[in-house]
């Protein structure tokens, strides 16, 4: 019981229980109704050994950490990465590492698994990954297939791993039957709505967790 | 993976020495019981993949007539659901994924200290959660692949009992296609087909691999827009533009193939159509349990040859 509450990551803003070590939590909710800045808030430990890896194919990754930063977190290069995915980049930097588009789902993956290495190898070994957002991979890809092979290796990285994963996903972006085969190879799901005094959330499918919506900080 | 069986693991390097070292410390490596070949082009690691069933290739990134990525981009056309991971001093800034840029690998920098005990856990991980898979997997996989083998039908006898009923079903339903199909652990098998003459379809492009996972049926009026299936080309090839199928689900909950129509163009059914193609699965169903209860029966029994006289 103690060891698995070690291993568990905690969410220190929310009013969430800790999430068990390989854990991957889909994030669905609209755009611009706090649903990122939940997804950052949720890949934020109290944790100083912990490592981030931020998957953002929305967003470029100087904007990424920008809104990191503004949310009051300290983006700590030594320990965090963010892969930019967009079209538009610049050049990698030891911060922000590039890749050549949303629809490299190949390049993405090669790049998540060389940090992931990377972390191990200095001695991190409990990471949190993010990533914004599903319909945007979805939306470039040639094909759905792609995205579900993509999705089934990265989260089972993170399952192997011990690490913590939230991915973004806007249901109203996508069909309903593809939205149901996303969410297959997910653990559990955070909610995000507009409620009557702005953006809340709840989780479903996780054990322990506390019932009902909470407003999104 | 069931992990009693040896794994059939393909290492791809132009180098001589990598190849065995690597391959005898992989076989010595306490996480995994493998069986390693070893070859240094793409063309002899296609040939390979071509005459044995391999479980996962690790490759170099540069081969000596291709690169990581060409066998990899091969691999998920031949043998789509067999993982690959990318061993290698090259950085991801100088891997060029060039034309497999949706095909999806694991990579592993081979400049660290003691890589090859970290590629064996890469390769455990990676077979146990059958990674790089794209499609959905139900829960019970590994229960339901052992279904399958109680209750394969090869006996002349059972297949014309299923052909019979699928001819029925085409017939009742006025479709292009009817089959019953079992989908085994990467293909989907055709049992029976009335209206086409299908063999095999990889896991991935088959539409039953998705109603494996439903409670009830699934039901996929316009095939090409949907967006699960509307990029499979194959499917549109062989004019599959509309799908009806059922599970045939075992009495203990296992789904092991599904009972399906299909149309050469858009339609829907009726609530009464979709009951009647349950009832079908059903009628299935039963006699494929009747046939596995008979030939449990049949290997319990000894023969009369090896029986004592009391």
């Amino acid at each position: 019981m103690t060891a698995q509450l070690q291993d568990a990551y905690a969410f220190p803003e929310l009013p969430l229980d800790p999430a068990d070590a390989g854990t991957n939590l889909l994030l669905t909710g609209p755009p611009l109704v706090g649903t990122q800045r939940l997804l950052l808030s949720m890949v934020t430990g109290a944790d100083e050994g912990e490592g981030l890896l931020f998957v953002s194919a929305d967003e470029d990754g100087v904007s990424i950490i920008e809104d990191y930063e503004t949310a009051g977190h300290t983006f700590d290069p030594s320990r965090m990465c963010v892969i930019d995915c967009t079209d538009h980049s610049p050049e990698s930097t030891g911060a922000v590492r590039q890749v050549s588009g949303p629809s490299d789902l190949t390049g993405i993956g090669i790049e998540f698994s060389s940090l992931y290495e990377s972390l191990r190898e200095s001695g991190v070994d409990r990471a949190r990954v993010g990533l914004y957002s599903i319909p945007t991979l979805l939306a470039f890809a040639e094909d759905f297939r792609a995205v579900y092979r993509f999705l089934h290796t990265v989260t089972g990285r993170i399952r192997t791993a011990d690490g913590l994963g939230v991915f973004a996903i806007d249901p109203d972006a996508i069909d309903d039957e593809a939205f149901a085969t996303v969410a297959q190879a997910f653990d559990a799901r955070v909610i995000v709505r507009e409620g009557d005094d702005g953006p809340e959330f709840r989780v479903r499918g996780l054990p322990d967790q506390p019932d009902g919506w909470h407003p999104v900080p | 993976m069931s992990g009693d069986e040896a794994v059939s693991l393909l290492y791809v390097d132009p180098d001589e020495q990598a190849c065995l070292e690597t391959r005898t410390d992989l076989e010595a490596s306490p996480l995994l019981d493998v069986d390693v070949r070893t070859c240094s082009s793409l063309s002899t690691a296609i040939e390979t993949l071509e005459a044995d069933a391999i479980d996962c290739v690790v490759t170099e990134y540069e081969l000596s007539d291709a690169t990581g990525i060409d066998l990899l981009d091969r691999l998920r056309d031949d043998r789509p659901d067999v993982p690959c991971i990318l061993y290698t001093d090259v950085g991801p800034d100088a891997i060029h994924t060039g034309a497999a840029r949706d095909a999806v690998v694991e990579y592993l920098p081979r400049d660290i200290p003691d890589p090859v005990r970290s590629l064996a856990r890469l390769v455990r991980n990676v077979l146990d959660e059958r990674s790089q898979l794209a499609y959905p997997l139900p829960e019970t996989e590994d229960e339901r692949l052992a279904a399958i083998q109680r209750y394969d039908v090869d006996d002349l006898e059972a297949t014309m009992a299923v052909d019979r009923l699928t001819e029925l079903l085409a017939n009742h339903f006025d479709v292009a296609v009817a089959f019953v199909g079992i989908v085994d652990a990467h293909e989907e098998r055709f049992l029976a087909c009335k209206g086409a003459d299908w063999d095999r379809l990889d896991r991935e492009d088959a539409i039953c691999s998705h109603t494996l996972l439903e409670d009830e049926h699934l039901i996929v009026e316009h095939v090409q827009s949907d967006a699960r299936f509307a990029d499979i080309e194959v499917l549109a090839e062989l004019d599959i533009r509309s799908y009806a199928g059922v599970p045939l689900t075992t009495p203990d909950g296992l789904p092991i193939g599904a009972m399906c129509l299909i149309h050469d163009e858009p339609r829907s059914y009726s609530d009464d159509d979709i009951e009647d193609l349950h009832r079908f699965a059903e009628e299935l169903m039963e006699q494929l349990e009747l046939r596995r209860r008979l030939s449990d029966v049949e290997r319990a029994v000894p023969k009369p040859d090896h029986e004592g006289i009391k």
